[in-house]
């Protein structure tokens, strides 16, 4: 449950019949079909338009989904229980916002003592995720709309504090998390790639990323354990700002500017790119992986449809049309007696 | 039935019973200057002050607020003198607001006003014409409704053309680009009317410029990181083709300009609209070549100092011209040339404003097509 994509062929035993027959299950085309689906879109807009696989339009593609990967990443924690976090918006603004005042004050390069900043905003997205899961669980404040009116104050207090103005960093050192390649990708990839590991090292390798899914599958089950499920829902959601804060940082290290609307529209992109990947809203059902694909997969889309040529009007409704194709086909909906 | 959905109903129908006698009397207080006054205009002698608009999150609607509060303060009242009636995007919210405002004041309002979306403008004017109440208006309203169709309560509509400020910006960005090459445009949300304006603009200009093929024009809305995306997808599918970039806003502008530094690209010609103060310090950096500035400090102030001179009689509406009641808003072009001197005149320090002097910044009646 944890691991959904297990390596396809295991060992170097020769494939008999009866072995690829129980490869063919329903369950592993259902856990694969995300990358099958990303793979497919790939392949689609590359007979369309040869341009579109080529590196320096992968790494432009890795560049617009870093940030969301970190969103989605943080709210798959929480959808995993079985909850939902919608405090995305203001959490990325509030954290974004702040750290270009930290980052300034501290003396506005990194060199200077600004790295400062970073760990602050860290402890800010935990602390926003800790008022978060606090009203959630000690309310009793259903997570949607704890979160929803978490993420309105975060999205106030950045108005406040910028008086709608933009701040922006002008640190050459800093913006190297964009403009410094490795081998053709900028910094900021491989520091999203590396908060994924240990995002998957959390959700696997932990006691907390398993109770996770042990609430997510069955909370009754979970609390009649002796699990201290509201601890656990507490932790999530700190988590959840971590990564949320992550997202804010790197927002500005892309575009050398926040201002109180940086986080708009990472909403519908998490959620949307969470659920396309195949993990169940109702929770208990995918992970970390899934996510990653699931983010591709959106991203992929939007670059896609205009480097093809999509005309605009088509656009938005195309992206529907493939996010309800994408969900049909990586979701295991056999699995459930009804949906709400 | 359980108890509980027994008690649920029970407490929902109560509920429900106080809502409609709450909205009866609500009512009647809105009716109430009607009946007196018989929906004409009465000059008060000190009309309470609001402002509805949009939002604080973005750079232009704080520019119109600290215009209507420097209005304020010309007339020797407080800041806080004038209310905030902010509507965050809702047209039904921004009518809701004026007509709570009419019926707290009696109708004694002087009001200013953007209504959110065109057909929205009309139940606002009529709201205050019921009440009456004096109303200004800024950029949304259908183009069948008229202020001078309401008497003296609607007492002025001011809009900004966009099409031919974004047709120069657009002859800058072709000059620069030695009048040949490939241009991409990165527009505001489709349906809106500036989008619809400043993409005219650039059409107009294309036309005297053969050499020039016009690659791609696709909607940003308004927003940096979606510029940023959208123009690192024209960057893979056009490449080397586009030699400059023509953007609906500032904000575009921002996002295209990282996206350019993330490819390393340096020094490609790009024009910008809405003259914010970071854009303006870019055109003086070189990174930008123009913006439009549309004045919303000046904009902000004077549309409520038309609805306050209306409301306490310094000028009857009714007996002005039609191009004193719906009129273009000013727009300077900001250039390398002139941006450090425009600059230091509009951004640096706020110029003081004749309040009373209504129509000479304008730019003339509005022109329906």
């Amino acid at each position: 449950m944890a691991t959904p994509f297990l390596p396809l062929i295991q060992g170097g035993a020769p494939l008999r019949e009866d072995r690829v027959r129980q490869l063919m299950t329903r369950e592993n085309a259902i856990r694969w079909a995300p990358l099958l689906v990303l793979i497919g879109l790939i392949i689609l807009f590359t007979a369309i338009n040869p341009a579109f696989l080529s590196q320096r339009n992968f790494a432009r593609i890795a560049i617009a989904a870093s940030p969301a990967l970190m969103v989605a990443i943080g709210v798959t924690f929480i959808i995993v229980m079985g909850s939902i976090d919608l405090s995305m918006e203001g959490t990325v603004g509030l954290t974004a916002v702040l750290f270009c005042f930290v980052f300034l004050a501290t003396g506005g390069t990194l060199a200077a003592g600004a790295w400062v900043a970073i760990p602050v905003i860290l402890l800010v997205g935990a602390l926003i995720g800790l008022v978060n899961g606090l009203v959630h669980v000690k309310l009793r404040i259903p997570s949607f709309m704890a979160s929803l009116a978490i993420g309105f104050v975060g999205t106030g207090a950045a108005v406040l504090i910028t008086g709608g103005d933009i701040v922006k960093i002008d640190d050459d050192t800093f913006r190297a998390l964009l403009t410094w390649r490795i081998a053709g990708f900028p910094l900021m990839v491989y520091v999203v790639a590396a908060m994924t590991v240990l995002a998957w090292f959390i959700q696997s390798h932990t006691t907390l990323g398993r109770n996770f899914y042990a609430v997510g599958g069955g909370e009754e089950l979970a609390h009649a354990s002796g699990l201290n499920v509201r601890r656990v829902r507490i932790m999530g959601f700190v988590l959840a700002g971590v990564f949320y804060a992550v997202a804010g940082i790197l927002q500005v290290a892309k575009l050398g500017q926040a201002e109180s609307v940086s986080g708009a529209n990472f909403m519908f992109i998490s959620i949307t790119s969470v659920v396309v990947g195949g993990v169940a809203l109702w929770g208990g059902i995918g992970g970390i992986w899934n996510t990653v694909v699931g983010v591709l997969i959106v991203n992929v889309i939007n670059n896609g449809m205009v480097v093809i040529g999509l005309p605009n009007y088509l656009q938005d409704g195309m992206l529907g049309l493939l996010v309800i194709v994408a969900v049909v086909l990586s979701t295991d909906r056999r699995s459930i007696s009804f949906v709400k | 039935m359980s108890t509980f959905i027994k008690d649920f109903i029970e407490r929902e129908t109560i509920s429900r019973r106080n809502f409609l006698l709450a909205s009866a009397a609500g009512m009647t207080t809105a009716a109430m200057p009607g009946v007196f006054g018989n929906g004409m205009a009465r000059a008060a002698t000190d009309p309470a002050l609001a402002w509805s608009y949009r939002d604080r999150a973005s750079a232009y609607w704080n520019a119109i607020v600290s215009g209507g509060e420097a209005f304020t303060e010309s007339i020797g009242k407080p800041k806080d003198a004038m209310t905030s009636l902010i509507n965050e995007g809702s047209s039904e919210k921004s009518l809701a607001d004026i007509k709570a405002f009419l019926a707290k004041n009696n109708g004694a309002c002087a009001i200013a006003c953007d209504a959110n979306d065109s057909p929205n403008a009309r139940p606002v004017a009529e709201a205050v014409q019921a009440a009456g109440g004096y109303v200004s208006t800024i950029w949304n309203k259908t183009d069948d409704a008229h202020p001078w169709d309401f008497g003296d309560n609607w007492v002025s509509h001011m809009t900004w053309s966009d099409e031919k400020p974004a047709e120069e910006t657009a002859r800058i960005l072709f000059e620069a680009m030695g009048g040949k090459g490939g241009v991409v445009h990165l527009g505001g949300i489709a349906a809106n009317n500036p989008a619809i304006e400043r993409l005219n603009g650039l059409k107009n200009a294309l036309k005297d410029y053969p050499d020039i093929t016009l690659l791609d024009a696709q909607p940003a809305d308004w927003d940096t990181t979606k510029a940023a995306e959208l123009m690192a997808s024209f960057l893979t599918k056009y490449g080397d083709q586009i030699t400059g970039v023509h953007c609906a806003n500032d904000n575009i502008a921002y996002g295209v300009l990282e996206a350019l530094k993330a490819e390393g690209i340096e020094g490609m010609p790009i024009v910008a609209y809405d003259g914010n103060p970071e854009a303006v310090q870019m055109v003086m950096d070189g990174k930008l070549l123009a913006t439009v500035f549309t004045n919303p400090h000046w904009g902000g102030g004077i549309t409520l100092s038309l609805a306050y001179h209306a409301a306490i009689g310094s000028f009857k509406p009714s007996e002005e011209p039609h191009e004193h009641r719906e009129f273009y808003g000013p727009t300077i072009l900001v250039t390398a040339k002139d941006a450090a001197e425009f600059k230091a005149k509009y951004l640096d320090s706020v110029p003081t404003y004749d309040w009373a002097d209504f129509w000479s910044p304008s730019n003339g009646g509005i022109v329906y097509k």
